[in-house]
């Protein structure tokens, strides 16, 4: 058993690079991509999570990751800033059952997740730690660009591959420009959707879906890993739909919606973890929990259960009007969790606002709902299946 | 316990008062009602003050009604229940005078909702209605709370847009004739469909406006009625309604509970049933709300509130009037002064005053619905005594 790949990319952009929905980050991706592979209830002993964008700096990015993908929230996070070549070590060191993340959450973005099987795939076949630093984003947030693809090419690409003696050129090259990649690969390398930590994952699941095994070069700017990948074994799971044009949407001014923190604590486990209370005496169900049971009458006897992350639209509305420090227009939605008769109101996502019907069915998915302060607020949200029965565009319900 | 009747009313234009504040709106407001007390009233009879106020413009209310109106040795009490503020404060007052412990009191409604931009005055709201983790971050604005009950009962009943278009005409129409009325100009249907949509299915002219103003009822106990007219407007039946907060928690979304019950409490304390009722003053914050409000107050068949509208039995001359003053779409919306300036309205119709008046009024019903859709005020005035 190799590995299992899942592979996300947003919906919106166009074939040449997605960009993320309104309501998406690193985070929201991470989870997007790993429940392809964790939602079977797949064991993971360890999870490495590798972006360039990871949204918190000062902590607070591993509760909601585990959260949201329902794993215990005792397992050792890694929270790495990398690209593709840290991606590549990050999987080739990896034991069995480590989860590994990887996000791009700046165009062209996408997010893969590998959870390791019982033999690692990958070997360690070259690398090179070298500096030729041409785009730059320094800790004030500040980035820098000189763009000059030739140096890159020759003092970059070329000079770095030489330094790790790789034995012939790789399959696929992760992390570099569509040219340097088909300059500097054996003949069939696969296009990439994304060129950053994620492009890693991206090359190993074209290689699973094409059944080839071989070099893998995952390179920065001039920092360079390889590895020796053996494809059998290994599966693939994509969640990657067509790509839409991204919606504009205002931003009105205003202040920060405001946020009590210490009502985001009571609710994190329920909303990140999409977790009913349910009531220990007679089963009841309440999103949010609630403290007096209405099945019942027992008081605060109640533990967390997993509610189905599929649902049907109940009613929704789309509110057009400008809303201080939200993105005007945006569609609301009621939507009944399948098998219970437990219901949200949530944010509609993945498609244009005001095109879901009542009785859409779809999934529901980790969102940044609001920035509040500083401070992300995930929550799910109603993403449409694609066959779901959608409205006209631009029409009133 | 003793019955109580209206004796005095008044009100406030409603608008944009940009040049005047809470304090002098509410002052303006009880000397309206003192003036239009047939046998007059000396403010110091006044033995209790109830102020609805939703927002808290220039702060602590109850003072200010006591300040600003000279009331400064009686008890004063704010209260906020949503938009059914105003059925809520004539409730207590009612409470108060019926239980014997006042004989006169004052419940002045007002809310100075232009004091904050128009942009931001409902956003600003949400932050003290809205479950702060679950419902706030979402932008659930008022305007969304309601269409999402709109969106489910036009999914399941035969009403359409054109018949809450239909609503917003009929109110324009009556609030023309009505010189409080915020908008006071005749619409079309064509032009309610064509504006621009605000939370779907709500465009523009679905919509309330968004107003300044207060109101004042004055209510007496029976055995001091005669000191102050003698034509008062007795207290039938009132009801307050409430419902789960949360729009998840709703099971139908194509009623509105809290009214349902309110209107339940109030018929039967009247003794009265729909059909008793002339005319009605019913919460229209949005053209869809007074339409499932037919049913939920019983004038219409459940899913058969468009056949209403359709047969234009809400026109003043027809079978049921709805809203002879113009409902909150005309003559607007200042949430606390709301639902005492329905009252207003139907004390001027039953005694035979109103601008646009129903002939042969006797019995009048004032809805209020606010809040996440969860509570509901009723009340039933009647020309004749109990």
């Amino acid at each position: 058993m190799g590995m299992t790949i899942g592979t996300y990319l947003p919906p919106w952009g166009t074939s040449d690079g997605r960009v993320l929905g309104y309501d998406e980050d690193a985070l929201t991706m991470a989870v997007e991509a790993a429940r392809l592979v964790v939602d079977a209830g797949a064991a993971v002993s360890r999870v490495v999570f590798v972006s360039r964008e990871l949204p918190l700096l000062e902590g607070g990015n591993t509760a909601p990751l585990l959260a949201a993908l329902r794993l215990p929230d005792t397992l050792e996070v890694v929270e790495q800033i990398g690209g593709a070549p840290a991606v590549l070590d990050a999987l080739m060191s990896a034991a069995p059952s480590t989860l590994v993340v990887a996000v791009d959450a700046v165009a062209p973005a996408g997010a893969a997740a590998a959870l390791i099987g019982a033999r690692n795939p990958l070997t360690f076949a070259g690398r090179a730690q070298r500096s030729l630093p041409q785009r730059t984003r320094l800790a004030d947030g500040h980035s820098y660009r000189d763009d000059d693809p030739r140096l890159m090419r020759e003092s970059g690409v070329r000079t770095s591959l030489a330094a790790a003696q790789l034995a012939e050129k790789p399959l696929v090259m992760a992390g570099a420009s569509a040219r340097d990649a088909a300059a500097w690969s054996a003949a069939g390398a696969p296009t990439l959707p994304t060129l950053g930590a994620s492009s890693t994952l991206f090359a190993l699941a074209a290689l699973v879906d094409s059944s080839r095994s071989g070099l893998v070069a995952a390179i920065e700017q001039a920092a360079l890993s390889a590895a020796t990948f053996a494809a059998a074994g290994s599966t693939v799971r994509r969640h990657e739909r067509t790509p839409q044009k991204a919606v504009v949407r205002k931003r009105s001014p205003g202040g920060d919606i405001k946020l009590s923190l210490a009502a985001y604590d009571r609710a994190f486990k329920s909303k990140v973890g999409w977790q009913a209370g349910q009531c220990t005496s007679c089963g009841l169900m309440s999103i949010p929990p609630r403290f007096h049971c209405l099945g019942c009458g027992a008081d605060d006897q109640w533990t967390l259960a997993a509610l189905p992350r599929t649902g049907t639209v109940y009613t929704t509305t789309t509110i057009h009007v400008p809303v201080p420090s939200l993105e005007s227009p945006y569609t609301l939605a009621v939507v009944e969790c399948d098998g219970t008769d437990v219901r949200s109101l949530m944010h509609v996502t993945d498609v244009p606002p005001g095109r879901v019907a009542i009785g859409a069915h779809g999934r529901l998915v980790l969102r940044r709902v609001a920035m509040r302060t500083g401070v992300p607020d995930y929550g799910h949200a109603f993403s449409p299946d694609p066959a779901a029965s959608l409205t006209a565009a631009g029409g009133a319900t | 316990m003793r019955r109580v009747a209206i004796v005095g009313a008044g009100m406030t234009s409603f608008g944009e008062h940009f040049s005047r504040g809470i304090k002098e709106l509410i002052p303006m407001a009880l000397g309206e009602a003192l003036a239009s007390v047939d046998k007059g009233m000396d403010r110091r009879d006044i033995g209790a003050a109830w102020l609805g106020e939703v927002g808290t413009t220039d702060g602590f209310g109850a003072g200010i009604l006591a300040d600003s109106c000279g009331l400064l040795d009686i008890p004063v009490t704010r209260t906020e229940n949503a938009c059914a503020t105003g059925q809520d404060i004539i409730r207590q007052a009612i409470y108060a005078i019926a239980s014997g412990y006042v004989d006169v009191v004052a419940a002045v409604g007002a809310d100075k909702v232009r004091d904050t931009s128009s942009s931001s005055t409902f956003w600003d709201w949400m932050a003290q209605t809205r479950d702060m983790a679950w419902d706030f971050p979402l932008g659930l604005l008022a305007p969304a709370n309601f269409a999402l009950h709109a969106s489910r009962y036009l999914h399941e009943a035969p009403a359409t847009r054109e018949h809450m278009a239909m609503i917003a005409v009929k109110n324009h129409f009556h609030g023309v004739k009505n010189p409080k009325a915020q908008l006071r100009n005749e619409i079309t249907v064509e032009q309610v469909l064509k504006a621009p949509l605000v939370a779907e299915p709500f465009g523009m002219f679905d919509c309330t406006p968004q107003s300044d103003g207060a109101a004042t009822v004055l209510l007496v106990a029976e055995e001091h009625v005669a000191r102050y007219t003698d034509r008062p407007v007795w207290v039938l039946g009132f009801g307050l309604g409430i419902d789960r907060v949360m729009h998840q928690h709703k099971r139908d979304m194509t009623s509105f509970t809290c009214t349902v019950k309110a209107a339940k409490a109030a018929y039967a304390m009247a003794g009265l049933g729909p059909r008793d009722i002339d005319f009605a003053e019913v919460h229209d914050c949005f053209t869809a709300v007074e339409l499932i409000s037919y049913e939920d107050l019983g004038f219409a068949e459940r899913f058969c509130a468009h056949k209403l509208v359709e047969a234009r039995d809400h026109y003043v001359g027809g079978r049921i009037p709805i809203n002879p003053s113009g409902g909150l779409k005309s003559k607007g919306h200042p949430p606390g002064a709301t639902g005492v300036a329905q009252c207003v309205e139907i004390f001027e119709q039953l005694r035979g005053q109103s601008h646009n008046q129903i002939d042969g009024a006797r019995v009048g019903l004032a809805h209020n619905i606010g809040g996440p859709t969860a509570a509901s005020g009723i009340t039933i005035l009647g020309k004749s005594r109990p």
